[in-house]
């Protein structure tokens, strides 16, 4: 496949870089990307998902998609809850509204004409995109502004050739004292498979605050691979979320450094894997500045050969005295040809620090079921009941209400639909 | 109402419970003591369906073989067991729980399913009655919940659920004096000709409460001794070993 995929770069450098260097820049990537292969089980990282693997598995070639269809208009948007929206088809930019807000307050571009990122680091996957990567959203929310309604991304594909590769970058700058809530929407609208590469960038400052939801209705022969870079400042904020139900394969990668004093970072989850399912959420969190807190509250059900994944890392720095980091991981199998696994890491050189984490996985409490078997519900009835209560504790972690009941609603949707 | 002939159960080849007869008419209050291990709440547990016990014998519950209804066909055909212990379910919320149980009993019985006000109309009216602290209903199905808590629960789904026959696992086990009267007010109210109960305890306090008709002394699986609320008084006194 990377033989192939030589000359498909070839071909989409010559065609996309409009300059040199942003052409030269793109090659050093690609061809560090080759030396590095896709991700395999030998790298420690990715010891449970064995991309190379999966991806050889589930697509012949991948094909980069230059198809901008201008003219389909995505129009099924979230109805529960009013917000500004942003469409990206196909990995492009579509359409846009702030209609909430004082657009002065926002500075917003896409990333169509670049710039070029140089390589760095050996995420092979990271250095993929930096050469791929077609678009993207540049977002500036201006100090002191605190945007009114939530932000819905949604990234929407409905490729219907085999041009089923996707590279997207979201930059989003949260400036001092202003504040942003995000929901990423990814959504397939067709059956072909996709695979999605996305590398994030976000920068909180002080005392700055960025809710950062995600959501996918992909299909289940998609792969998905989303890597976030998250750095928080002064007394800043940075919450995220991941309610992580559909694609074949989906890691989401996220790397939260709290730089400065009294910054804080939540990273929370709710996987619902079933049928053939892979899902990874890897969390790891810097403590670099004092005073910081870091949470992270992961919950996965699994069912039919499906397999989760949470690899959760605590670093504390050596001057990141009064550090308080707690991470708990808890899992049910809901049969025997489902897997989970988890490492928990604590790494820590202040000796001032709060620091505790937890791993369970079991299988659904027969005396609970039951209980509310007794109380007249039937078998299918009281096990939903139980997974729904089980995963909302997870999502109850959302701080924004309207959103919170949103993917309420949904995850209550995707229990409803096991069978 | 309940007609137990010659019940054996085993779990895990040891034998619990060994030729016991029981029979409970409509109206009926029966009370069932016993030393530990004699088989109390392994009763309760085959009467409401709990899988795991290998059973002998046959019960008819309203003249119907009990053992061919589920679980869930028991509770909707009037079956209700209090727990002994009841289940802590994290993240369901009480009272979606307890409209979400009512509405399917009221379903399988071909009634309307109350809405969310008519429901709210019925389960306030019941946690008045019954001197339960509202607030139990929009906290996590029995969470955190006190000992008594947890027991005035069983007692509110009782309650709203009008069984026909009624079984109260150790309900009165710590319990204090005033949550004792909530158990027994409970009972005492839903007490009439049509409706049966069967109450395990182990003490004969909830008994100056609740008046039973019979009670029966359970030793090494079946019913060693039959007599009227009196029995219950002098076993009180002179303990199990005399029987």
């Amino acid at each position: 496949m990377i033989e192939e995929l030589k000359n498909t770069f070839k071909s989409f450098n010559e065609k996309f870089s409009k300059k040199n260097t942003i052409a030269k820049t793109r090659a050093d990537n690609f061809e560090k990307f080759v030396q590095l292969g896709f991700p395999s089980k030998n790298l420690e990282d990715w010891k449970f998902s064995d991309f190379n693997k999966i991806i050889l598995n589930k697509f012949k070639n991948i094909n980069i998609n230059l198809d901008q269809q201008n003219k389909f208009k995505f129009n099924k948007y979230i109805k529960e809850f009013e917000h500004n929206k942003i469409v990206f088809l196909n990995g492009f930019y579509n359409d846009h509204s702030f209609e909430y807000e004082n657009e002065e307050k926002i500075i917003f571009d896409n990333l169509k004409n670049g710039p070029a990122y140089k390589e760095h680091g050996d995420n092979s996957l990271n250095l993929l995109n930096n050469a791929f990567f077609t678009d993207g959203l540049l977002l500036y929310v201006k100090k002191g502004y605190q945007c009114k309604k939530p932000l819905v991304i949604y990234n929407v594909f409905n490729t219907k050739n085999n041009n089923n590769f996707f590279n997207q970058k979201i930059i989003i700058n949260v400036e001092e004292n202003s504040k942003l809530d995000i929901v990423v929407y990814s959504i397939n609208l067709n059956s072909v498979p996709i695979f999605i590469n996305t590398s994030n960038f976000f920068l909180v400052e002080k005392k700055g605050l960025l809710k950062l939801f995600r959501i996918n209705e992909l299909g289940n022969k998609d792969l998905n691979y989303n890597f976030s870079q998250a750095n928080v400042m002064e007394n800043g904020i940075f919450e995220n979320f991941i309610l992580s139900c559909s694609s074949a394969f989906f890691k989401n990668e996220i790397k939260c450094t709290l730089q400065e004093n009294h910054s804080s970072g939540f990273i929370n989850g709710a996987i619902l894997a079933h049928e053939n399912l892979h899902h990874e959420i890897k969390a790891n969190i810097e403590h670099i500045g004092q005073n910081t807190k870091s949470y992270q509250k992961i919950k996965s059900v699994l069912s039919k050969n499906s397999k989760a994944i949470f690899q959760g890392k605590i670093y504390v720095g050596s001057n990141a005295q009064k550090t308080n980091g707690y991470q708990l991981s808890k899992a049910i199998l809901l049969d025997h040809d489902s897997e989970f696994d988890s490492k928990p890491e604590l790494e820590i050189y202040a000796d001032d620090v709060k620091c505790s984490h937890g791993s369970t996985s079991g299988s659904l409490d027969e005396d609970a079921i039951f209980y509310l078997m007794s109380r007249g519900l039937n078998r299918f009835d009281s096990k939903n009941l139980l997974i729904k209560g089980f995963l909302a504790d997870a999502i109850k972690t959302i701080t924004n209400e309207e959103i919170k009941k949103h993917f309420l609603n949904e995850l209550v949707k995707k229990i409803n639909e096991l069978r | 109402m309940l007609n137990i002939n010659n019940l054996s159960a085993k779990i895990e080849n040891k034998q619990i419970l060994n030729g016991l007869n029981l029979d409970i008419k409509a109206g009926e209050i029966h009370a069932i003591m016993g030393p530990n291990g004699s088989g109390k709440s392994t009763l309760a547990n085959v009467l409401s369906g709990k899988k795991g016990y290998k059973i002998s014998g046959n019960i008819k519950y309203q003249n119907k073989d009990l053992f061919k209804l589920d679980i869930e066909e028991r509770a909707h055909k009037g079956l209700f067991l209090a727990f002994q212990y009841p289940l802590e379910i994290p993240g369901v919320n009480t009272s979606n729980f307890l409209k979400t149980s009512l509405n399917a009993i009221r379903k399988s019985n071909g009634k309307k399913e109350l809405d969310a006000l008519e429901f709210l109309k019925i389960v306030k009216k019941k946690v008045t009655e019954l001197k339960i602290d509202e607030k139990i209903l929009n906290r996590q199905l029995n969470v955190g919940f006190s000992g008594g808590e947890k027991k005035k629960n069983e007692i509110l789904q009782m309650s709203l659920f009008e069984p026909k026959m009624v079984i109260l696992d150790e309900t009165d086990s710590g319990l204090d004096i005033d949550a004792l009267k909530i158990v027994a007010n409970g009972v005492n109210t839903l007490r009439d000709k049509d409706r049966s109960f069967l109450i395990i305890t182990h003490y004969q306090r909830l008994l100056e409460y609740i008046k039973p008709d019979f009670v029966h002394v359970l030793m090494e699986g079946k019913i060693a001794k039959t007599g009227c609320s009196e029995l219950a008084l002098e076993l009180e006194k002179a303990g199990y070993a005399k029987i």
